[in-house]
């Protein structure tokens, strides 16, 4: 039984909510509010449902042709549910918090419109069938994410769209060639073709190895890998929800996915392996995963530090693809949940800090725990899980991928992740150390750069509680990792139904 | 039963922190009191589930696998571990009565630093807790890492200088050992496919590259054990924490790196390869170097607690040579094992006794002073093997090894405890010069009192398996003895000699003052490369910029072609027709 209208009905939900918003004037905030959390909800019960059809084992699928031969596929598989599962969470976190994070600010209406139009273009990409389905879904995720990158309007704001459209266009045009190309060679685009890409191997080896590194080399930008990272870090200027969507599931982790997709999906693993591009890739994210942890080090503000954090984090995602085995894989599939879960509660605290007390830089953090105990906490969580400390998520996959590093034979691996262990220690640890240890503002010495009372509690509850909530699931995920249906416990049913020989 | 006893010991340290945090909100710093009964009493539920017997329980929701053991190692290192934590929270209790009272009067700073070690407290003795009772890899990890980074706030407290350079020292050398733990334990784990320590112990064994895997987990585990090399922190961080925390420092967290070898490392396994053989004969040196090293170094501090730390070095020097028999002569393991866990237990206690009886000797209660600083001695005087539980546990050790004929060994150890009895003599005499009347509380020295006298019986105390320990027979007992009155003579003789040369005293943390000229030129090197680095990178951009001008320049020529073109618009059409006939002509010869 195929239920075509689930996987278009949970795509719609954004969408309408993106239309309805743009059609309210900007003042009905009470209505619009309303609009964006009742779609939210409502798409995360959507998404459980598909995780309950996918988990008995349904693949619903929805299509429709657009011209000859191309088709637009939206398919809830089990690795596209998973990550519809973290978009949908994600967004509703995000959207409680924006809502408190603008209170009173202008152009309200358009945030919010491109917002859901963000989560729907994600979903998409989520939930994409083929090739061309994603690619779409790919282009609509870039225009979308420009006008919130800039929404400030300042000119600093507006030199770091200019940068980001430059990056992620040109990687858009890469992208479509290697489509293009592939969809030349073999005329068939499909993610869950039947017969694979291994029978055009003895003829096409040169041509199949070229697709592979346009495809990849077009994600890598979104995926921020070193030496295509350089708009992620400016783009640090727009405000902190879109900072935290931006880093936990839309943009960055669209590019991850696409990744995945692409080796898992399209050429198989095996191909890939046989086709010698997962070694060069895995070199490709180690360099990524040292390089953003010590210019991370170098940062002397807050939200520029995560972000190199994140071009290493994210790179984890691609490590574990490349490393070649079942525990690689589950660790690669898993960090893609966990990450996004840390790293938007790192972000909501940043934001948090930045609201209430102007808290930019580093050093302005001292004894900021005192102020602010439960962000300070939340912060502190999600930093011990960045640095892989159990018990919070972050350990669990750097377990899985060093154990998959090592049962892969590729020893330096374990190196690369103890070495980004400690360097992600060195710049996580002196904050910290701040928050907690040094004495500030909140003891009576100078003063908060810029202090507003926003809330009864230590700030706007809008504000507070979905860092909490989201710093809880992160560290739930590695406490009770081995609980059915957890990130861990999904990831290993995708590998090993999927994807696995 | 012991079910429930588990949960309740797991959780109650968390309650007991939750409350911390509930009465820093609730009640008002005047009437506040931090080191409530409530609060003693985090380590209480796991004291009793140490003697409830063997159990074992399996939680497959926890983690990658939950899997804890109270078994034959466990019970024995829980008891003596939750009983000094007891003792110490006791201590602490009247140690920070002084502190308490500057809190309601109102000083703000104090009354912060007292909350976070409140909080601090429980939350390392639950990591501690669970490391003990871990068998499965990562409830280990969890544990190590949960005491290593919440004892930085009980090294830190006092927040001065020193106290500040001590935890610093403390947290990069507790970094460097868990980098150096992770990679390890994903080589052991991941060669060997397991969950498991004991799966681990196992693979390692196995493994072809066995030896570097154990030295990585040697290494790691002995940041905390104070391996030579990597023990900088202890004399750093001992002398600037408070008493309390220094006993629960040096007795209880120190042994956890022990615990940490003896759980991982493939110890007393047959048919071993020679790298691992090798790597116990390295493990050997280290060990006996630390403990002759670190007693040539000790004696001329100042600090009575810079000495304690550097005993603490000293007689874990010791226990790595004896963990490292087990590498080395694997015959020997099963016979030494309980000595080696009797030698720590009774270690952990008599260091606990004396690190808290430094502060007894800063606040003398109104005793006789010559019968107080007898009492004083006493742990010191068994630490050396010459009384009571020490003479037990150190023929305990010996006994296993005259059995197997290792009297090289033997000899050596006999001469550490000169070592010992040099340093414990130094610290007491620099307690002496530093005694101070008054403050002395009662809680202080009744948990010193307590800890003196447990110290004295371990073995009676001490769950072991039943004769595991054999008692002394008579014509040992000057062998076991001698080196006690030797070392004091030596130090009598030492200070009698050197009494008109005025020289410094060398700094605490020796090799430290090495390694951070060092480190910093590293980082001043780094930031060279980083600086030089950025040019390159600035280089590159302005030249493929100027590359971008210059391409963009020239394709706008071609606009200016255009004109040209509309121009010559009659030619080119000439031109472009007479080539398409004569394209159309070639065509149609073929």
């Amino acid at each position: 039984m195929n239920a075509a209208w689930l996987p278009l009905t949970t795509l719609a939900t954004s969408l309408l909510a993106a239309v309805a918003i743009f059609i309210l004037p900007e003042e009905a905030r009470r209505l619009r509010t309303s609009i964006n959390l009742v779609a939210a909800v409502s798409k995360i019960i959507l998404v459980t449902l598909m995780i309950g059809r996918v988990s008995e084992g349904y693949q619903d699928t929805f299509s429709f042709q657009i011209i000859g031969g191309i088709d637009f596929v939206l398919r809830a598989d089990a690795l596209g549910v998973m990550f519809a599962g973290l978009s949908s969470l994600l967004w509703l976190c995000t959207t409680i918090y924006a809502i408190g994070y603008l209170e009173g600010a202008a152009n309200r209406k358009r945030f919010f419109g491109f917002f859901s139009l963000c989560v729907a273009s994600t979903l998409g990409i989520a939930l994409a069938g083929n090739l061309f389905t994603f690619l779409i879904f790919y282009e609509m995720l870039t225009l979308s994410t420009y006008p919130l990158v800039v929404h400030s309007g300042t000119a600093k704001a507006l030199a770091a769209g200019r940068v980001y459209l430059r990056y992620t266009l040109t990687a858009g045009v890469v992208l479509l060639l290697g489509v293009v190309m592939l969809y030349s060679l073999t005329g068939d685009h499909s993610f869950a073709s039947e017969r694979g890409l291994a029978h055009y191997l003895n003829d096409h080896r040169g041509l199949l190895t070229l697709i592979f590194a346009l495809l990849v080399g077009g994600l890598a930008v979104k995926a921020a890998m070193v030496p295509l990272h350089g708009w992620l870090p400016r783009a640090m200027v727009a405000p902190a929800p879109v900072s935290a969507l931006l880093h936990a599931v839309a943009v960055v982790k669209a590019g991850a996915f696409g990744i995945l997709r692409i080796i898992y999906d399209l050429y198989g693993i095996e191909l890939s392996v046989e086709l010698g591009v997962t070694t060069a890739l895995a070199i490709a994210a180690s360099i990524t995963i040292i390089y953003g942890s010590v210019r991370a080090i170098a940062q002397q503000e807050l939200k520029p530090r995560l972000a190199y954090s994140t071009i290493s984090q994210v790179s984890y995602v691609v490590l574990g693809v490349s490393l070649f085995g079942p525990f690689g894989t589950i660790g690669a599939l898993a960090h893609l949940l966990h990450q996004g879960l840390m790293k938007v509660t790192l972000f909501f605290c940043a934001g948090n800090y930045a609201e209430e007390l102007g808290i930019h830089r580093i050093d302005e953090m001292n004894g900021a725990g005192k102020r602010m105990p439960l962000t300070s906490l939340a912060f502190t969580v999600g930093a011990f899980g960045m640095i892989g400390l159990p018990p919070i998520a972050g350990f669990i996959t750097k377990w899985y991928l060093g154990i998959g590093a090592i049962q892969g034979g590729m020893y330096w691996v374990v190196a690369v992740l103890v070495a980004s262990s400690t360097l992600n220690a060195m710049y996580f640890l002196p904050i910290v150390h701040r928050l907690w240890f040094r004495p500030g503002p909140a003891h009576g010495q100078g003063e908060w750069p810029k202090e507003q009372c926003l809330g009864r509690l230590e700030t706007h509850g809008w504000l507070l509680w979905p860092a909490v909530f989201t710093a809880l699931i992160s560290l739930g995920a590695g406490l009770l990792a081995g609980l059915p249906f957890s990130p861990l416990d999904w990831a290993a049913r995708v590998a090993v139904g999927e994807y696995l020989p | 039963m012991m079910s429930l006893l588990l949960w309740v010991a797991l959780i109650w340290p968390l309650c007991v922190a939750a409350n911390v945090v509930w009465q820093a909100y609730r009640t008002p710093v005047v009437t506040r009191r931090y080191f409530t009964l409530l609060w003693l009493s985090a380590s209480w539920p796991a004291l009793l589930l140490a003697y409830g017997g063997e159990a074992q329980w399996v939680i497959d929701a926890w983690m990658l696998g939950g899997y804890w053991e109270l078994n034959a190692l466990s019970r024995p290192w829980l008891a003596f571990t939750a009983l000094l934590w007891t003792l110490a929270a006791v201590h602490a209790r009247g140690y920070f009565a002084a502190e308490q009272d500057k809190a309601q009067a109102g000083d703000d700073e104090t009354e912060q630093r007292l909350v976070r070690l409140a909080l601090l407290w429980p939350l390392t003795f639950l990591g501690n807790l669970l490391l003990v009772i871990a068998q499965d890899i990562a409830s280990f990890y969890l544990g190590f890492a949960l005491m290593t980074f919440a004892a930085y706030g009980l090294v830190v407290h006092s927040g001065s200088e020193q106290a500040r350079l001590g935890a610093k020292a403390y947290l990069i050398l507790a970094v460097i050992g868990e980098g150096m733990i992770l990679g390890g334990l994903l080589w052991a784990a991941g060669a060997a496919q397991t969950l498991s320590l004991e799966g681990m112990r196992e693979g390692i064994a196995e493994a072809e590259q066995g030896a570097a895997m154990a030295l990585l987990l040697w290494l790691g585990f002995g940041v905390k054990a104070g391996v030579i090399g990597l023990h900088v922190w202890l004399p750093l961080a001992h002398p600037v924490a408070p008493a309390p925390a220094s006993a629960v420092l040096s007795g209880a967290m120190i042994k956890a790196g022990l615990l940490g070898w003896v759980n991982v490392l493939p110890l007393g396994v047959e048919g071993l390869s020679p790298a691992l053989m090798q790597l116990g004969n390295i493990m050997l040196l280290a060990g006996l170097a630390a403990a002759f090293g670190a007693a040539l170094y000790g004696v001329w501090q100042r600090h009575p607690k810079a000495v304690l730390a550097y005993s603490s070095i000293s007689q874990m020097g010791m226990l790595t040579a004896l963990v490292a028999m087990g590498l080395a002569a694997p015959d020997v393991w099963p016979l030494l094992l309980p000595g080696v866990v009797l030698f720590a237990a009774h270690h952990a206690l008599a260091k606990g006794a004396l690190f808290m009886g430094t502060s007894v000797s800063e606040h003398m209660p109104r005793w006789p002073q010559p019968f107080l600083f007898c009492l004083l001695a006493l742990p010191g005087v068994s630490l050396t093997g010459a009384l009571a539980a020490g003479m037990v546990s150190k023929w305990g050790v010996k006994s296993a090894l005259y059995d197997m004929h290792h009297e090289r060994l033997i000899m050596l150890l006999t001469w550490a405890a000169i070592g010992t009895a040099a340093l414990v003599s130094v610290c007491l005499w620099r307690q002496w010069q530093q005694r101070q009347q008054g403050g002395s509380h009662r809680f202080q020295w009744g948990a010193w009192l307590v800890a003196l006298i447990a110290a004295l019986m371990t073995p009676v105390w001490l769950p072991l398996p039943e004769g595991s320990i054999a008692p002394l027979p008579l014509k040992e007992w000057l062998g076991v003895i001698w080196p006690f009155p030797a070392g004091v003579m030596l130090v009598a003789m030492s200070v009698y000699l050197v009494r008109n040369v005025r020289a410094a005293a060398p700094p605490s943390g020796d090799l430290w003052w090495l390694y951070s000229p060092f480190a910093i030129r590293l980082v001043s090197l780094s930031h060279w490369v980083a600086y030089r680095c950025h040019g390159v990178k600035t280089a590159c951009i302005e030249a493929s910029l100027g590359g971008e001008r210059i391409v963009m320049a020239w394709l706008t020529r071609f606009l200016s072609a255009e004109g040209w073109m509309r121009h010559h618009s009659g030619g080119l059409m000439m031109a472009f027709a007479v080539a398409l006939a004569l394209l159309l002509m070639w065509e149609g010869l073929r």
